[in-house]
């Protein structure tokens, strides 16, 4: 989008060119509707049916009205730049009506059109009908990030240095001196390299870097290394597991059953009823914990629920009783084991029993 | 009472379009799918038969129907188009009795019922409901009355005029057939068979039989296309033409496709002769395979192993994995935990920091949404199922080094 925006800027400022051109911008995830699409169109276009910002006539009067327009047009017409940004949405539309007319437009010789259509998706053509298609000039532009680490380290040097026209000198130069050393430095380079590894986003990038800079203050007026691996640990924290480090035991020990059951019956959806049995096993033979009511671990097991670390199957009917609804567990063993090893005040009991009924798995 | 009197105008330019006299420059005007020739090459017979058919209901002063098929890009609106262009010129030199010539496009109608007004607005400049217009024109085409002019409809995209009673369609067919009607139709549409697949019998029967099918171009038709929109500019490298003509037949036979190539070869051979600066200035630049090449290669190679090669390193891991899993399990659909299971072993084998679970989640929506990959909503989360967009093959072959 940046990137047509400023070819948009570009064409805007030349002599020549200034007048002679109209940017009409349209975005899929606003204009949900051919309907609303119009409008927008006729809005932006300033055509006679619209009144201070409001379009008057029906859908269809609106089409007609549109379509009349350009093909009245001919050469001496002013130039018409469709900007389509979230292209993949307009193709959902019924029966792809406006991309039709577009670039049927652009393909018969009535006012001239240019259409650019912006999406993340690489398939794209293939959403388009036939006939929609065989219009579609098929030129298409891809922008890849296709550059390696090098490259990368420039990008975050422009990004965090001041730039030339920056009032104060001394400061400007300390600063960006200071930059090209801190991305000499090891620390700071392998944290760049493992965000590089795995997402090479500029977006995501300026992310790491806001959340960097934003630790600066009058007391560290300048960026350091640690900056860098805080921000870097805040971005990557794993959700699911620092979610099971906020459970109470009881929680932690059904959470347990509940994996060991799943991975026992091969990814069988379990119900309440299993992991009970599960736990009263566990609180009568191998702890010394006292063994809870069916009710209070039943709350528990709701409570897992609603903070969707499991999710009822679809399609379980609402006659079931509840404790013999099906449910799937979203857990994998790994992220149990990663979350138990940081859980805080641990016993060793259901330590030694989480070992044991993990070990069994992979 | 205001939009009565409106018209649809676009404000015109200040500066007019710069016109050049360089070859490239008017090749690639005259390539641009609107500049319709004067008569179109390689469709004589479609043409003679459209004209003979018509001709002949004009003189015999009865209506009657035509239904003309073929893919996109054979030149089927346009050689109506001309058939009408010279049976208007036919009209004005007295030469055929009178008629009147409508065009109307499936795809520009919101509404199939809209065909009405429409139709109705076309014939006598009259704004009608759909259903006051339906009744208009049936009392117009049904009742024997004054005498009238012939009608000649031109419906495009037939298709999309269809709805759950067909009664648009029947309303089309049907009234050719009366006797005063004087209504002659011609209906376009891309399937062959589509009078059998979805009409109703009683409309498929009015009908009738009397079709053209447009066939796709063979690449000797293409090449003539080509060679006759160019003809005298001394643009083009005649061998060239030659390999679009046969890239483009091979695939579709859609004629936009090879003017749309020999369009953008022409755009390059401009931007490699400016890019050379050229020490004889003034040398004549043709077009030539290398350009026609490079243009093909543009259009018809699939981005996703550019995509995949361009990606980060946790990115082709993944790709990796869910090949690995593929073939662990030797079906072609596997959940997220699987996969992520097989990203961290591949991780682990190549020494690298394996992600978190959240990070690999972020890795797979995004393949996602660019569709390198097919996932459902993420909402399931480890258990949502992952597939490959492409064949394991093209992931190999990107992957490899």
């Amino acid at each position: 989008m940046q990137l047509v925006q400023r070819v948009c800027d570009k064409l805007k400022l030349g002599e020549e060119n200034k007048n002679d051109i109209i940017l009409i911008n349209l975005n899929g995830l606003i204009l949900n509707d051919d309907r609303v699409a119009l409008k927008d169109i006729t809005r932006q276009l300033h055509l006679e049916n619209v009144v201070g910002d409001r379009v008057f006539g029906s859908f269809a009067e609106n089409l007609a009205f549109l379509l009349q327009a350009l093909k009245c047009g001919s050469q001496e017409c002013k130039s018409l730049i469709f900007i389509i940004e979230e292209f993949d949405l307009f193709c959902y539309h019924k029966n792809q009506t406006l991309i039709y007319n577009l670039f049927d437009i652009v393909q018969s010789s009535q006012t001239p059109v240019a259409v650019v259509g912006i999406t993340c998706r690489l398939d794209v053509i293939e959403l388009l009908e036939k006939r929609v298609r065989s219009r579609f000039s098929h030129r298409q532009i891809n922008l890849f990030n296709q550059y390696n680490f090098d490259d990368y380290m420039n990008i975050v040097k422009n990004l965090l240095q001041l730039p030339e026209d920056f009032s104060d000198f001394l400061q400007r130069n300390q600063w960006n001196g200071h930059i090209e050393k801190l991305l000499e430095e090891r620390g700071a380079k392998s944290v760049l390299r493992r965000q590089f590894e795995t997402n090479k986003n500029i977006r995501n990038l300026k992310k790491l870097l806001v959340l960097s800079v934003s630790q600066i203050s009058d007391k560290h007026p300048f960026l350091k290394t640690s900056n860098f691996i805080d921000a870097q640990a805040l971005q990557t924290v794993d959700t699911k597991a620092s979610m099971l480090k906020g459970l109470s035991l009881l929680e932690m020990v059904l959470v347990i059953s509940m994996v060991h059951l799943t991975v026992l019956y091969e990814r069988e959806p379990i119900n309440f009823e299993m992991v009970y049995n599960e736990y009263k096993k566990f609180a009568s033979r191998k702890s010394s914990l006292q063994c809870i009511e069916k009710t209070v671990v039943f709350k528990a097991f709701e409570h897992l629920q609603t903070l969707e670390l499991v999710i009822p199957m679809t399609g379980s009917t609402l006659t079931t009783p509840k404790p013999f609804r099906l449910v799937r567990v979203l857990m994998d063993p790994i992220q149990v084991k990663e979350a138990l090893q940081r859980y805080p005040n641990l016993p060793t009991e259901l330590e030694q029993w989480a070992s044991f009924m993990l070990s069994d798995i992979s | 009472r205001k939009i009565k009197r409106l018209r649809p105008v676009i404000p015109s330019r200040q500066t007019p379009c710069s016109v050049s006299e360089n070859p490239l420059e008017l090749a690639r005007v005259k390539l641009h799918v609107s500049a319709v020739p004067e008569y179109l090459p390689c469709r004589e017979y479609e043409y003679s038969d459209i004209y003979s058919f018509i001709e002949g209901k004009l003189f015999d002063e009865s209506g009657g129907c035509m239904y003309i098929s073929g893919v996109p890009g054979t030149g089927k609106t346009a050689t109506v188009r001309e058939v009408m262009r010279c049976l208007t010129q036919a009209r004005d030199s007295g030469e055929v009795p009178l008629f009147q010539f409508i065009e109307i496009n499936g795809l520009r109608l919101t509404d199939p019922h809209h065909f009405y007004s429409q139709l109705l607005q076309e014939l006598t400049h009259e704004k009608a409901t759909t259903s006051h217009a339906a009744e208009l024109l049936e009392q117009r085409f049904t009742k024997p009355g004054l005498k009238r002019d012939h009608v000649v409809l031109l419906v495009d995209e037939l298709d999309l005029l269809w709805t759950r009673k067909q009664d648009v369609m029947y309303h089309i067919f049907d009234w050719p057939t009366y006797p005063h009607s004087k209504f002659i139709v011609i209906a376009i549409a891309n399937t062959m068979d589509l009078p059998e697949k979805i009409m109703l019998n009683r409309i498929s029967s009015r009908l009738g039989l009397t079709r053209i099918s447009f066939q796709p171009y063979t690449h000797k038709q293409l090449q003539e296309i080509v060679m006759s929109r160019v003809q005298g500019l001394n643009a083009f490298d005649p061998d060239a033409v030659q390999l679009v003509a046969r890239k483009v037949a091979a695939i579709s036979g859609d004629a936009r496709r090879a003017l749309d190539i020999c369009r953008r070869a022409t755009e390059i051979t401009k931007l490699e002769s400016k890019h050379k600066a050229s020490p004889e200035k003034g040398s004549r630049h043709l077009v030539g395979m290398g350009q026609i090449e490079q243009a093909l290669q543009e259009m018809f190679t699939s981005p996703k192993i550019a995509a995949m090669r361009s990606s980060s390193l946790q990115e082709k891991l993944f790709l990796k994995a869910v090949v690995a899993e593929y073939q662990r399990s030797g079906l072609e659909e596997a959940t997220f935990s699987q996969i992520f299971k097989q990203h961290v072993a591949i991780c682990r084998l190549e020494g690298i920091q394996p992600p978190t679970p959240s990070e690999c989640a972020a890795i797979c929506s995004y393949l996602g949404s660019c569709r390198l990959l097919l996932v459902e909503d993420g909402q399931k989360d480890i258990l949502q199922c992952v597939r490959l967009n492409m064949s394991v093959d093209d992931v190999n072959y990107a992957l490899q080094n």
